[in-house]
């Protein structure tokens, strides 16, 4: 595999026959895949915020992010995934000053100051397309300097790459998104072809740096992860939700308590039930086997995910694709694990199904790439 | 790096995402299967809130349906602590309103913050005015509610107040008892009277209101609704215009007065004075006004009726004469001669009033009550069987009134004086006890249950207050008739002699100044020594005399003469139970 560096025709300047042809190589289980979970993560929010005082503002508010998200998508798709590799350097700066902005102009909510107002549009979370940014000017990063990587020093170049934007949006504070930039650093530079041992040692040594983070922590982060260990520290405060949302999604029992019929969902017990708490709504109202039913689509998207990688026809695409795989599986893992208790509480939505537009369209906008990537696929240039 | 490595990496990172997913896929099970049934009861324990729905307490009614004690609605004012807008002027100016200490108030709001949306009480039983005040400025205090409740009403204050009893917390020994019965704590229970005797009749089944509620503790929607089943209505043989002459009668004096029937034994005037207002525990009695009422050197609170035992006087000539009678040694036309005192081995006993009646036979002896003869034949009889026939008379044990702590009293005996006193028993003993004095204790009621045998023939009635128990709907749930507690055994002769020598006391004796128009009564009147201070004032006597329908005892401590003080009390409450008017009273009432 080798980086390419020219730039390849774009397709919306190929002949028809070869446009037809890369539409006939979308991948069909990753686009169906998605459209369940989109689809599937609307009625979730309507399940959510139907007995609010505006019923359907939220699933508006959803919907209509989703169009914008699927618009720009397809343009996403359509264009070559190269041309974005080409500007790299200028998506990385931006999506710095971006974050930067976010911690002298953005909005706070929940002690932390995560948003920029977009006036009559809302709000934007930069930290989410961030993580994309990332997934992309990493990818090509190590595209650029294939290896072979000998030592840790020659994994210092991803580090720093990494650590800039970590750092930034630590400070908003928002560990999770900075724990999500740790998980696609991780799988990059596994499939990268980092050596283990070298990992190895930068985790260790993620390890020894944690009780320094610790103090850097705020209060209310200390607590969540204190709780975690032991929910009945604080079982009305920082505990309590993880404690009723392991109720609620426990009550559900096998078959669950019926869509719309979730008590803990309507009587409000769980807090943020439809943004990161989402699942311990499905949990209850679908039951076991609606959850295991998400858990298996969700295994379809990522099992796409990462065949895309392997028959990605770059470099620059492949580990795009495996950043985007590392990113959604681990968001479903902390999200759902979260909810059960086995996780502690970071903010992470749960992907395609939370409600916030920010998240959705990020998710959106990195199928289109990972579409784009099997699109183009080697096959097709024969 | 070569595909081959890069696609064996991949599979790497794809079986990581399986295994993260498996977890996932294992810990839902746990959750949601293994574990399912408790969260499941979590759910539901976080959403249904149960709340009680209190009883309406059931009503006690005279035996001609009058209302005795009620439930009235009062005005509880509660506090929702998170409508409050301004706290910190609020809450002293509620406290001002309701009389309250603001601590207190602010103390009772920082228990009830586990539930901020259920209203906490502050005080109940809130004065109308005080409620016209809040009404008036009710846009300056946001979070106030007004709520009825039901709160016990004795609508005749302290009339009957120790028969009816009054209600109070429940203690915990009680709670101990009485908790598979459904008590719980803070539960009102009766706690004297009948109040506590039918307290299982007159609680009735607290309702259940079962309410999902939200994660804020407000009501979304009732899910069920268990409506209270009121208490039992208590029906008495107290028979209101009687209790109230009975109540004016005795007046301001301490004492008793007891009206029953002779046949029966249910109780139709239960009196005891001083008494008490049971109002004043409805809402929970006041620490200053408990402690007056039992500091009160005239003891309040206790039943004089049957929770204090009394030397009886003449009025025990009724047991000594029944023993002489049976046992042979007189009838009604023995012929006595009275000097005016007796001589016990060389100790002169005078007679009260140092009158000598000369001449005199057994039933005129009765009649004017004279000491000489009853000593005499006192130590004819003998202290063994005065005693055993004023045992059969049911004196010296409990009558099984139902109320509650009643007392057995004392009738001695050499036995008995050996065992208490660890003293032998001398003949002034016998002189003593067979004229009622010495050591004899009897409680009005025991003295009221003594005299129905005579009226009713031997009969040992079991005095009772309440006679039947209704269901709120009005069909009786039960008829309260115990049976007798025994038989005195009365020769005809003797029978004959007793009512003769009762209905003498009034026609010729030492009560001629009760006689009513129209009505025969018949009844023995005792003068008690009390050892300090004036005599205790006895007269039990029952009418008509020839068909006995009503039973009365009225004692007065420190009164004077029996005829004098107590007679003329049983007088008017004959005149009242026989719808007599008093008629002009003749003369002043001979000693």
């Amino acid at each position: 595999m080798s980086a390419a560096t020219a730039a390849a025709p774009a397709a919306l300047d190929a002949p028809r026959s070869r446009r037809r042809r890369l539409v006939r190589n979308l991948d069909p289980l990753l686009l169906g895949s998605t459209a369940v979970l989109v689809a599937f993560g609307l009625l979730m929010v309507y399940s959510t915020t139907r007995s609010m005082p505006h019923p359907l503002a939220y699933t508006r508010s959803q919907m209509l992010h989703l169009m914008i998200g699927v618009g720009v998508g397809i343009v996403l798709v359509a264009a070559d995934y190269r041309t974005l590799a080409a500007g790299w350097r200028w998506l990385y700066v931006a999506n710095l000053l971006m974050l930067a902005a976010v911690l002298v102009i953005g909005r706070s909510s929940l002690g932390a100051q995560r948003w920029i107002p977009l006036g009559p549009l809302g709000q934007f979370q930069p930290s989410e397309l961030a993580k994309l940014v990332l997934v992309i000017t990493l990818a090509k990063h190590l595209a650029d300097r294939p290896g072979p990587y000998r030592s840790v020093a020659d994994l210092v170049p991803f580090l720093a790459h990494v650590a800039v934007p970590m750092v930034l949006i630590f400070r908003q504070p928002d560990l999770g998104t900075a724990l999500v930039y740790g998980a696609i650093f991780a799988g990059m530079l596994f499939a990268g072809g980092a050596r283990r041992r070298d990992l190895a040692a930068l985790g260790a040594a993620a390890c020894l740096v944690s009780p320094v983070l610790w103090h850097v922590l705020k209060e209310y982060q200390r607590r969540r992860l204190l709780v975690f260990l032991d929910p009945s520290l604080d079982p009305r405060g920082a505990g309590y939700g993880i404690i009723q949302s392991k109720i609620a999604v426990g009550s559900g029992l096998l078959w669950g308590k019926g869509l719309f019929a979730g008590t803990q969902n309507l009587l409000q017990f769980v807090p943020e039930h439809h943004t990161d708490f989402i699942f311990s709504v499905i949990g209850e109202e679908l039951g076991f086997l609606g959850g295991l039913a998400l858990l298996a689509v969700f295994l379809v998207w990522l099992w796409r995910g990462v065949r895309t990688a392997a028959v990605a026809r770059d470099r620059f695409g492949a580990l795009a694709a495996v950043g985007i795989v590392s990113m959604v599986a681990f968001h479903v893992f902390v999200n759902v694990g979260m909810t059960v208790g086995i996780m502690p509480i970071t903010g992470i939505p749960l992907p395609f199904i939370s409600y916030g537009g920010s998240a959705l369209m990020t998710m959106l906008w990195a199928t289109a790439l990972l579409l784009n990537i099997g699109m183009r696929r080697q096959r097709i240039l024969f | 790096m070569d595909h081959e490595t890069f696609e064996r990496r991949l599979v790497v990172l794809f079986t990581a995402v399986v295994a993260l997913l498996a977890v996932l896929a294992v810990r839902l099970w746990q959750v949601q299967v293994v574990q399912g049934d408790y969260f499941a009861r979590l759910a539901d324990e976080n959403r249904l809130r149960v709340t009680s729905v209190a009883a309406p307490r059931g009503l006690i009614i005279d035996r001609a349906g009058r209302p005795l004690v009620v439930n009235r609605p009062a005005f509880t004012v509660a506090l929702m602590p998170t409508e409050m807008v301004r706290p910190d002027e609020e809450i002293p100016r509620v406290a001002r309103l309701l009389s309250m200490d603001p601590a207190d108030i602010r103390q009772r709001l920082a228990a009830g913050r586990e539930r901020p949306f259920e209203p906490v009480r502050l005080r109940r039983d809130v004065p109308k005015d005080v409620i016209a005040a809040i009404e008036e400025s009710r846009m300056d205090l946001p979070g106030v509610l007004i709520e009825i409740e039901p709160v016990r009403d004795y609508l005749y204050r302290e009339l009957g107040a120790h028969m009816l009893g009054y209600l109070g917390e429940i203690s915990d020994a009680d709670l101990r008892r009485f908790r598979a019965d459904g008590y719980e704590a803070g539960d009102l229970i009766g706690k004297a009277g009948v109040e506590r005797v039918y307290d299982r009749y007159l609680r009735g089944r607290s309702g259940e209101l079962q309410a999902e509620v939200d994660a804020m503790g407000r009501l979304s929607r009732t899910l069920r609704t268990i409506p209270a089943v009121p208490g039992d209505t208590l029906v008495l043989g107290i028979d209101l215009p009687m209790q109230q002459a009975a109540e004016a009668a005795l007046g301001n004096r301490l004492g008793a007065v007891v009206a029953m029937d002779p046949q029966t034994g249910a109780v139709e005037a239960w009196v005891s004075h001083p008494a008490f207002d049971p109002d004043l525990f409805s809402t929970g009695i006041h620490a200053r006004d408990w402690n007056a009422l039992l500091h009160d050197p005239r003891q309040p609170l206790i039943d004089r009726a049957a929770q204090a035992g009394y030397p009886t006087g003449s009025v025990f000539k009724i047991v000594t004469a029944t023993a002489a009678l049976e046992l042979g040694l007189v009838n009604a036309g023995t012929g006595f001669y009275d000097p005016g005192y007796y001589n016990l081995n060389g100790r002169i006993f005078h007679d009260n009033a140092n009158e000598a009646f000369g001449h005199l036979s057994f039933l005129q002896a009765i009649a004017v009550s004279s000491n000489v003869v009853f000593w005499t034949i006192g130590r004819a009889v003998g202290p063994e069987h005065i005693s055993e026939y004023a045992h059969l008379y049911g004196l010296g044990s409990r009558t099984g009134v139902d109320l509650p702590d009643e007392i057995a009293g004392v009738v001695p005996d050499p036995a008995w004086k050996r065992r208490v006193y660890h003293q032998p028993w001398y003949g002034g003993d016998t002189l003593n006890t067979a004229v009622g004095q010495g050591y004899v204790l009897v409680t009005p009621i025991q003295a009221a249950r003594m005299v129905a045998a005579v009226a009713n023939g031997g009969t040992l009635v079991t005095p009772h207050i309440a006679v039947e128990i209704r269901a709120p709907g009005g069909q009786v749930v039960e008829r309260i008739a115990p049976p007798p507690a025994g038989h005195v055994p009365l020769g005809p002769q003797t029978l004959a002699t007793l009512r003769a020598g009762l209905a003498a006391v009034v026609t010729r004796g030492t009560a001629t100044s009760i006689q009513i128009p129209g009505l025969a009564v018949a009844g023995k009147t005792g003068t008690a020594e009390s050892g300090h201070g004036k005599p205790y004032a006895w007269f039990v006597g029952y009418a008509p005399a020839d068909d006995p329908k009503l039973v009365v005892v009225a004692m007065v401590e420190h009164a004077g003469y029996g005829a004098e003080f107590a007679a003329p009390i049983v007088q008017r409450v004959l005149e009242a139970a026989f719808g007599l008017t008093p008629a002009a009273q003749p003369g002043d009432p001979k000693p």
